[in-house]
């Protein structure tokens, strides 16, 4: 039994990443509990994202990328041969940077998940799934009477909840999220976060951010990254006001980053 | 206001003339290029326009119903066969010249109709077998000399032996357009037939049918294989030595001479596969076989066009590679698609190389009903009426070029049009 009130969603085990002969990560041994956001921050490059990517696999795609080491969700190994990545993917969603909606309407855009995964037979159940994803997303009072407007004629803030509304219709465990307000202004990024709040009640969240101020708002947990390595792992608070290590405290207080 | 210095403004004087300069280059080059259109279009349009009138002749004629028609009163092909049809366009025609007796004269007389006049009489009363035993008045096609003549493109300042018509036939014409007997009317021929060796009767409805079935073979067989490829490429393999060499080797096939994609058509297709001779098919086959390098090529750049921010919500909720490309990619990158391939058949159009290897530069009088009927295409036409030595074909290559570019035009617009459909706003 583990002694903490929270199980564990995601345990990863000396996972290093390298594109071609360059070392992106160095052993992270991690572990994620479940529904709470944990936030990764580190300056740029220092692999904070590279991890996050291999999380639902979305690395494979980058042709000269090898990850070694054990990733395990819910106890099975996702690099195992067993997992098939479109699989995975529907399991542990990503939310990107940059708002990325399809440029569809905003019905086909999060209906599409749904569709490819066989949720959802009928128009009926996948309009119903739809407004439900809306209202979790918080988008459904701000865009139910233009369903079939394109979405990416949205605000940016709009558009990332698409996003978010898009990942949740698949009905997923795990939401990774990669710097998803680097591109939005305070009161959209205040709606996303508020938004997360809310979510993590449902699902995991994990955050990778730039943003020290917004790491500590969410997140229960945080990690620091540095030059490939995690450096120092705790409850958000801790790390934020007594950090074990010299780097963290020198990168929370604004020394270098 | 910012202060500036000598030395300040001269530079900005500089600059702003570079620009200056610059920006009338770009004028010039777009007027010169522009001026050039203009020429090569207008000097093709005044040497073609007086295609589209053709010389006819009025007779008057009454053909008996016994010698055509069978038992059941049906027009009988056969009992045609037998009739002079010749003949009787020419006594019909002879009787304007009452006063004509010697048989040279009768003969010179005669060489001023079209020697397929006797051919449009017998169509004429095939179409209307009832106006057999009436006297009829019908306008049939002067020879293309006496047309030229009428058009004024005949050269009468050559010695009189080196002419095809002589001092007493051009008389005759007088006399004819004279007494509205001879007039130039609209040339419905040019519009409905087939290559002829009269220029006359030669139409270019043979060559654009020809042109339409083998393009339609072309972009059915060279789309689907080269946006095939391109997803491939682009998608799923891996890079390496292999990827590499197909990619270097696509990039050389689309600058390989047109006339070895012919010789690889005749080998295979006519040689191994035993495709028919001289068919849109397998002149479809060869153009294709041209075409996709360009597609591919043009097609791969479109992809990569694609935001990968795309491809990567797909692939994140879950689709596979295949579907983040068909559902996502291809139809953001269809315009470009659409594009490569617009010029790609327009390549496609103009070729006429590799057709002359698989027996598609021919005569063909009958217009292609079957992809793999015997068939010719536009630019082959051209070029065939140009090496003709009737100045009467040279009108009509004229006009042949100007339906050419149209058909070119056509497609063009098509092409933007399509690409206004596709294109998705972001």
């Amino acid at each position: 039994m583990v002694d903490k009130k929270n199980n564990l969603k995601f345990k990863t085990k000396n996972v290093s990443v390298f594109y071609g002969s360059k070392q992106a990560i160095n052993k992270i041994s991690l572990d994620i509990e479940e529904k709470q956001i944990t936030a990764l921050i580190g300056p740029s490059g220092c692999g904070k994202s590279t991890f996050l990517r291999c999380l639902n696999r979305m690395n494979d795609v980058i042709s000269n990328c090898s990850v070694n080491g054990k990733i395990l969700l819910d106890g099975n190994n996702i690099y195992s041969d067993e997992i098939d990545p479109v699989l995975l993917r529907a399991k542990v969603g990503m939310v990107f940077q940059k708002p990325n909606p399809f440029p569809k309407s905003i019905f086909e855009n999060i209906a599409y998940g749904p569709r490819i995964h066989g949720i959802g037979n009928n128009r009926a159940e996948l309009t119903d799934l739809v407004h439900h994803s809306l209202e979790q997303a918080g988008l459904i009072d701000e865009v139910k009477d233009r369903l079939d407007d394109i979405a990416t004629g949205l605000s940016g803030g709009q558009q990332q909840r698409i996003c978010i509304a898009r990942a949740i219709a698949v009905n997923p465990d795990v939401i990774l999220m990669d710097e998803p307000c680097s591109a939005l202004d305070p009161i959209a990024t205040a709606k996303i976060e508020e938004l997360m709040s809310s979510l993590s009640k449902s699902y995991t969240i994990i955050i990778v951010t730039h943003s020290m101020q917004q790491a500590g708002r969410v997140s229960q947990k945080t990690a620091f990254f540095h030059m490939g390595d995690l450096i120092e792992y705790g409850e958000t608070p801790k790390i934020f006001t007594q950090p074990d290590q010299q780097k963290t405290q020198d990168y929370i207080t604004g020394r270098f980053g | 206001m910012i202060d500036k210095n000598i030395d300040q403004l001269k530079r900005l004087k500089l600059r702003k003339n570079a620009e200056m300069r610059l920006k009338v280059y770009g004028i010039l080059s777009i007027s010169l290029a522009l001026i050039m259109l203009a020429t090569l279009m207008i000097s093709i349009g005044l040497s073609g326009y007086s295609a589209l009138q053709q010389a006819y002749v009025k007779l008057e004629i009454n053909v008996d119903s016994k010698k055509i028609l069978d038992e059941k009163g049906g027009f009988s092909n056969q009992k045609a066969l037998l009739v002079n049809w010749d003949g009787i366009v020419s006594n019909s025609f002879i009787t304007n010249f009452p006063e004509i007796t010697k048989r040279s004269e009768k003969r010179s007389l005669r060489a001023l109709m079209s020697s397929n006049a006797g051919y449009e009489l017998r169509q004429y009363f095939q179409k209307n077998p009832d106006d057999l035993d009436e006297n009829i008045t019908i306008w049939l096609s002067a020879s293309d000399d006496f047309d030229q003549y009428m058009k004024g493109r005949f050269n009468t300042s050559v010695d009189e032996k080196d002419r095809r018509l002589s001092n007493q036939q051009l008389k005759w014409i007088d006399f004819l357009a004279m007494e509205k007997i001879s007039k130039l009317k609209f040339n419905t021929s040019f519009f409905v037939n087939a290559d002829s060796r009269e220029p006359e009767s030669a139409g270019i409805l043979g060559a654009v049918v020809g042109s339409t079935l083998t393009l339609t073979i072309t972009i059915l067989f060279a789309l689907p294989l080269a946006v095939m490829a391109s997803v491939y490429l682009e998608y799923f393999a891996k890079p390496g030595r292999l990827t590499d060499f197909i990619e270097v080797n696509i990039n050389n096939l689309a600058a390989i001479p047109s006339i070895v994609f012919g010789l690889l058509g005749l080998s295979v297709f006519l040689g191994f596969f035993g495709l028919p001779r001289s068919a849109p098919l397998v002149g479809g086959l060869c153009l294709g076989l041209m075409t996709i390098p360009t597609i591919i090529i043009a097609s791969r750049a479109s992809i990569r066009a694609v935001p990968p921010s795309i491809k990567d919500a797909a692939l994140a909720l879950g689709a596979s590679r295949m579907q983040a490309a068909l559902h996502h990619v291809l139809p953001l990158a269809a315009p470009g698609i659409l594009t490569g391939t617009i010029i790609g058949m327009a390549q496609a159009l103009g070729e006429t190389a590799p057709l002359l290897m698989i027996g598609m530069v021919a005569f063909i009088i009958e217009t292609p009903d079957s992809f793999t009927s015997a068939a010719t295409a536009m630019p082959v036409q051209i070029f065939m009426w140009s090496d003709s030595a009737e100045r009467a074909f040279y009108e009509r290559s004229s006009l042949a070029i100007l339906f050419l570019v149209g058909f070119l035009i056509i497609m063009n617009s098509l092409a933007v049009f399509l690409r206004r459909k596709f294109e998705k706003k972001w």
